[in-house]
């Protein structure tokens, strides 16, 4: 086979070709193969023409793709990687600071701040579990001051030591637990976790935990005991915020995810034909609410609103008690009481859309249940008569005074839920609120060591509750962050064809920004400040993550690509590929019969 | 540029006066302003057409308070609203969702009640807000995703800015704040009125709500639920301020005659019997303990009083005096269950001679074991028509086939005595004054240069009739037309017809609706007498307590009616049609491409070699026929035939390879994608 360009080789049978030419050349013709070999040299012209159909394919099948392409913002999946690999590796510790102030123990000259420093290191070993939970602390230091008579003395490690005067306390009536905070706050600064220990007279020991970041031990007691004391102090109650096991845990944090909780306060009267109650929300919230707000301000940006309901029913039942005279519902029936149908507690429009909206609902019951009283599993009266429901809210239930119908008219009096009722009654939401974020609501902390009071703030949170917040809620909010990023990465990663605008990609970059300023900032035991950041870092992320953009419609698969695109390149690619193929394969055929025929010139020449 | 920092300064010095404002009056107004109020009142009102009107009226009042604690503290009124009003900034708002057409000839179009509670078929929404010009639509499309969510409907189309527009002046005199939007295919049920009603204090569970049965609400000729709010919160000095929340629910429901219907003379029959358990199913069982007012009202219309004064006059010659709560009671025509509490009398209205009757009972006294139930049994058949509006508005389309058509709105003369035209002479010459404000989607595209004019039929100038004109013309997938015309007919006009020629566009195919064949909805035409204002005076013992329904009626609103909804068929593709495209183009495409390479890398002497080749080797009967046929088909003269043993094993390697590549293909395909 030849080119038809070329001379054709005569094929055998065709006898009437042969002509004065072949004749010449009779004596290689005869051993001349047509199959074999050929004396032209094979033409490229073809083969050029189909390759370059070929490589113009493949350069333009770039362009192609992307003229398709879909736009992605890009993500610092490493970023978030490395993140979520050190939150995950290691819990977030902060390191805490002690401060332990002996006074009083004059008898023992053993009694050095050195030996009571280590003996208290040695206790908060002990009492501190092997895996630290997250957002407790680490890396504890401790620094003694030994405060007698002959002068004081401190331990070696003193840089983080509040300034104490010696003798401070010399007139301090230990009976007011007031007047001691505040003498303290003026002595110690209230920045660092101090207990005081005053070895007195032989009376009870007694321990209270003040409105800031110190607590007091006064009594007769040992200096084993004042050690034992002092660290169950520390670590229990500063640290671990006085909790309790079978307590709220700090998983269940009751912020959005915008790092917003709306309290939405709902006066229900579930029959307005017997009686209508309404209150004074506005005089509440200035005078009860508004420091609390203040005070939990790193932790969550809260806002109150309030609306009175009517006709709203419960759902379960109630027995009538003759010996309490009243009626009852036990915490069994709790599950069934709120009853959604009735009850239009109702989203908030001012809200953003990931707030949290936790609902306090004071229920006044109506004629036909009145009084209404919880009844506690063990058979007695709850005296808060409320219960909570994590993540959700409280509701409290209000009898109103001796249950008395107005009279037998039609028209109900409006009447004014009294002040002293109102204080009542918050008093009991402001517990509940309390209880909802984890913390203690009876002010007794019953620990191995003998049971401290702890002092109630008129903010509703000491300022070693909003510690305690804080770490939490930093700890937690990292975590959200980082198992939302890796999610969004993951989902982002696994669809290659989705749109990811570019404010998407600036959400998780400043996230991520925000999340590293958080651990830095906690490393260095700025609580509040790490708080507003993992605050926004989890935000940001949770932005990212619920942006509009990627629910669009405009994501569309890769299979629907194919279908658009296969009808045409399907069927022209394999022309395409099978022509550059045979044609050479044939080239390559061609020049080995010519190479064939060529060596066998050179073998006759 | 320059004048810009002026400009800037102005809101600010109006922000501080009014914080200045605010921070003075606090302290007297949180104290003064008063409660928040809640009232509820029916109206009940015979139809012509043996039909019953029931006519719904909550009125909750919140008083403005101080900014700060604003949409966050309530007792009565509702916290969604409140917080919507705050957050949107909205002045004024209005969303009706309605089933049904209001019958203008049957049931009036001239007082109150139909000229503010008729509307459109499905959702009407409008509303002004309180914010800079190009804040609106932004504000706009976050109302309507809120209040989508707030009564379950789907209110959120209303975002698209095809959709909604912004009437110059011809809905409402407003400046440049107001949108309004309709959704005419909207279907309306109970998953609406629940939410509805739950922004009432008592919701249906006591006063007159209990009355709202669903299925027999549902049953009636024509259904519309409306919410009105409207706040002078942010307006500077307001003397009145606050949020008035009015929520309206009218029904024309058919009382069924279930009593001996006798027909009492051969072509009138005597009007259906009915009570409130008879057409709603319940009774009123006591009031909502927090409304500050309760009440029921019974409307008779002044046809219907005149006819009955003719009764009245036929039966007892001496009594032609005025009926009060006795004659009523006793009247020739019917009879009423009940002793009504007060009875008004509308004050003289200057388009009519007669005037109607007001019985009111208030709901305070009854209870559950003394359910209120208002019947009304008629004695005689009486047949009296409604005042209707002074000009009758209906559309059609004219034209056929998908390409073009043209929309006609006619107006016809409702024979309104002379007296009640010439009350609106303007010096000589007696004009009617008839605004028409038009909305139509992109894609029926108006042509406004076809706007033509028909008075009594003949062809009119536009310049002698068209007093004002506003058009925007659509624009596509941007925005719909808008057309604002103000007419001026002379006071004898029969009938006047405006038409108007378009033609039909195309929508991309992601654009159409489900159901496409249906068809698509233009939005009613809004048609109002600006001369003509329905109000209806009622003679009140004591001015002071006046309920919010006979404020409502006193108040002096537009005379407008709706037309109807058209249906434009428009030419909807085959939805599959695009990959049916792709696939045959493409089809094509890799044909002539594959053609081309292959002509391109074609040897034609060395085939027809081989050809001859294959003939000379072997005759097989079948080859040598197909390779004839071939020849033929090719148009040269047959060649022998030659041994084809080469060509096949070459055939099935070829048939082997290509096989061997799809089979690779499909390997790679899924390989990939997993």
């Amino acid at each position: 086979m030849a080119e038809i360009t070329e001379s054709p080789p005569e094929p055998p049978g065709e006898t009437q070709q042969t002509s004065e030419t072949t004749r010449k050349r009779q004596e290689p013709e005869s051993d001349f193969d047509p199959k074999t070999m050929r004396k032209s040299k094979p033409g490229l012209k073809r083969l050029t023409l189909t390759l370059s159909v070929l490589f113009s394919f493949l350069l333009g099948f770039p362009f192609m793709w992307k003229s398709v392409e879909i736009y992605r913002a890009p993500l610092p999946f490493r970023e978030i990687d490395v993140l979520s690999a050190q939150i995950e590796s290691k819990p977030l510790l902060f390191p805490c600071h002690f401060q332990a102030i002996f006074v009083g123990f004059d008898s023992k000259p053993s009694l050095t701040p050195d030996a009571l420093e280590s003996s208290i290191l040695y206790e908060i070993a002990k009492l501190t579990s092997n895996t630290p939970q997250c957002g407790t602390c680490t890396n504890h230091t401790v620094s003694v001051v030994v405060d007698s008579s002959s002068g004081c003395v401190q331990s070696r490690n003193g840089e983080y030591l509040a300034p104490w005067q010696c003798g401070a306390l010399g007139a301090v009536d230990f009976g007011d637990d007031e007047g001691v905070d505040d003498v303290l706050v003026d002595v110690l600064g209230g920045k660092v976790y101090s207990v005081v220990v005053v070895n007195g007279d032989g009376e009870e020991v007694r321990a209270v935990v003040g409105k800031y970041r110190h607590a007091w031990v006064v009594g007769r007691v040992s200096e084993k005991g004042a050690v034992a004391r002092a660290t169950e102090i520390f670590i229990k109650v500063f640290v671990n915020g006085g909790k309790e096991e079978g307590l709220i845990h700090g998983e269940f944090m009751p912020v959005g995810a915008d790092g917003r909780i709306v309290l939405s306060f709902n006066l229900l009267n579930s029959d307005p034909q017997d009686w209508v109650y309404d209150w004074d929300f506005q005089a509440i919230e200035e005078t009860l609410l508004a420091p609390v707000i203040k005070a939990l301000g790193p932790v969550a940006n809260i806002s109150v609103e309030s609306q009175v309901l009517y006709h709203t029913p419960k759902s379960s039942f109630s027995y009538w008690d003759d010996k309490r005279e009243s009626y009852i519902f036990s915490t069994k029936d709790l599950p069934f009481f709120v009853n959604s149908n009735e009850w239009h507690l109702d989203t908030s429009i001012a809200a953003g859309g990931r707030s949290k909206i936790l609902q306090f609902v004071v229920y006044i019951p109506s004629a036909k249940e009145c009084p209404l009283l919880l009844k506690l599993p063990n058979g007695e009266i709850s005296k808060t008569n409320g219960f909570i429901s994590p993540m959700w809210g409280g509701v409290i239930v209000w009898n109103p005074q001796g249950c008395l119908k107005d009279s037998e008219s039609q028209h109900p009096l409006r009447h004014t839920i009294s002040p002293q009722d109102l204080q009542k009654i918050f008093e009991v939401i402001m517990g509940q609120f309390r209880q909802l974020f984890g913390l203690k609501s009876d002010n007794l902390y019953h620990g191995a060591s003998g049971t401290s009071s702890l002092l109630a703030s008129e903010r509703g949170f000491t300022e070693w509750e909003l510690d305690v917040l804080s770490r939490q809620h930093t700890c937690f909010n990292l975590h959200s962050c980082t198992t939302t990023l890796g999610s969004l990465s993951r989902l982002v990663q696994s669809l290659p064809r989705m749109i990811i605008m570019d404010e998407i990609g600036k959400q998780v970059m400043y996230s991520v920004e925000a999340a590293n300023l958080a651990q830095s900032n906690a490393s260095l035991g700025i609580y509040d400040a790490s708080a507003v950041s993992s605050r926004q870092a989890r935000s940001l992320a949770e932005d990212a993550f619920f942006h509009p953009s990627i629910m669009s419609v405009s994501y569309y698969s890769f299979e629907h690509c194919f279908a658009v695109y296969s009808p045409f390149f399907l069927p022209v690619s394999l022309h395409v590929l099978l022509d550059a193929f045979r044609e050479w394969r044939r080239y390559k055929q061609e020049n080995i019969k010519y190479l064939a025929w060529k060596t066998k010139v050179k073998k006759d020449s | 540029m320059t004048h810009l920092p002026r400009r800037t300064v102005y809101p600010f010095l109006l922000l501080l006066f009014q914080i200045l404002f605010s921070a003075i009056a606090f302290g007297s107004v949180l104290r003064e302003a008063g409660e928040e109020e809640f009232s509820e009142e029916l109206l009940l009102r015979p139809l012509p057409d043996r039909k019953v009107l029931a006519h719904f009226h909550f009125e909750t009042r919140a008083p403005s308070s101080l900014s700060d604690s604003y949409g966050r503290h309530h007792h009565l009124f509702p916290k969604a609203i409140a917080q919507l009003v705050q957050k949107f900034r909205v002045k004024e708002m209005e969303l009706s969702f309605t089933q049904g057409r209001w019958n203008y000839d049957q049931w009036g179009g001239f007082d109150p009640i139909p000229s503010s509670n008729a509307k459109p078929p499905g959702v009407e929404l409008w509303a002004v807000f309180d914010v800079p010009q190009h804040q609106v639509d932004a504000y706009w499309k976050n109302l309507t995703h809120t209040l989508s969510g707030l009564f379950c409907a789907s209110i959120n189309f209303l975002e698209s800015s095809t959709t909604y527009s912004a009437p110059e002046w011809s809905f409402q005199p407003s400046s440049g704040s107001l949108r309004y939007g309709t959704l005419p295919r909207e279907a309306v049920c109970t998953e609406n009125l629940t939410p509805w009603l739950k922004l009432l204090p008592c919701r249906d569970k006591a006063g007159l709500s209990v009355l709202m049965h669903r299925p027999s609400i549902y049953r009636g000729f024509y259904h519309s639920q409306r919410l009105h709010l409207k706040s002078s919160q942010f307006d500077s000095g307001g003397l009145e301020s606050g949020i008035v929340l009015e929520q309206t629910l009218t029904v024309v429901l058919q009382p069924n005659s279930q009593s001996t219907s006798k027909t009492y003379s051969i072509e009138t029959k005597l009007q259906p019997s009915w009570s409130l358990s008879s057409i709603f199913g319940r009774k009123v069982t006591g009031r909502c303990v927090l409304a500050k007012s309760s009440n029921v009202y019974l409307q008779l219309e002044r046809g219907l009083v005149t006819e009955l004064e003719n009764l009245q006059m036929e039966n007892v010659i001496s009594r032609a005096d005025n009926m009060g709560s006795e004659g009523l009671r006793s009247n020739p025509g019917f009879e009423l269950s009940v002793k009504p509490d007060r009875v008004f009398k509308e004050v003289n209205s200057i388009y009519s001679k007669s005037s109607s009757v007001l019985c009111e009972y208030s709901i305070v006294k009854y209870s559950d074991s003394e359910p209120f139930d208002l019947g009304l049994t008629w004695k005689l058949p009486v047949v009296w028509s409604c005042q209707q509006a002074p000009l009758h508005a209906s559309r059609f389309l004219m034209g056929s086939g998908n390409e073009r058509g043209a929309i006609a709105i006619s107006l016809t003369s409702t024979e309104l005595n002379e007296g009640f035209l010439g009350a609106n002479t303007v010096e000589d010459r007696c004009k009617l004054q008839v605004d028409i404000f038009q909305v139509v989607p992109w894609y029926i595209k108006v042509y406004f240069h076809t706007l033509q004019v028909f008075v009594d039929g003949q062809p009119q100038g536009l310049t002698d009739v068209v007093e004002k004109m506003h058009v925007s013309p659509s624009e596509d997938k941007v925005s719909p037309g808008v057309m604002e015309l103000v007419l001026k007919f002379p006071c004898g006009v029969k009938s006047a017809t405006l038409t108007l020629e378009f033609d039909k566009g195309f929508l991309h195919i992601d654009e159409y609706p489900p159901d496409a064949n249906q068809g698509f909805d233009i939005p009613s035409a809004v048609i109002s007498f600006p001369n003509f204002l329905a109000s209806t005076h009622y003679l009140e013992e004591n001015s002071l307590t006046k309920t919010p329904m006979l404020s409502k009626f006193q108040e002096k609103s537009l005379v407008l009616s709706y037309t109807e909804v058209l249906l434009v068929p428009l030419t909807t593709p085959d939805f599959s049609m695009p990959y049916n495209v792709i696939t045959i183009t493409c089809t094509v495409f890799a044909l002539y491409f594959g053609s081309l390479v292959n002509v391109l890398r074609r040897r034609v002497g060395e085939e027809e070699r081989l050809l001859k080749n294959r003939a000379a080797r072997k005759a097989g009967r079948l080859p040598q026929l197909l390779s004839k046929l071939s020849a033929k088909l090719r148009g040269k003269e047959c060649e022998s035939p030659q041994s084809s043993s080469a060509s096949s094993s070459f055939s099935s390697s070829k048939l082997i390879l290509k096989v061997v590549i799809v089979a690779g293909i499909a390997i790679f395909w899924q390989f990939y994608s997993k």
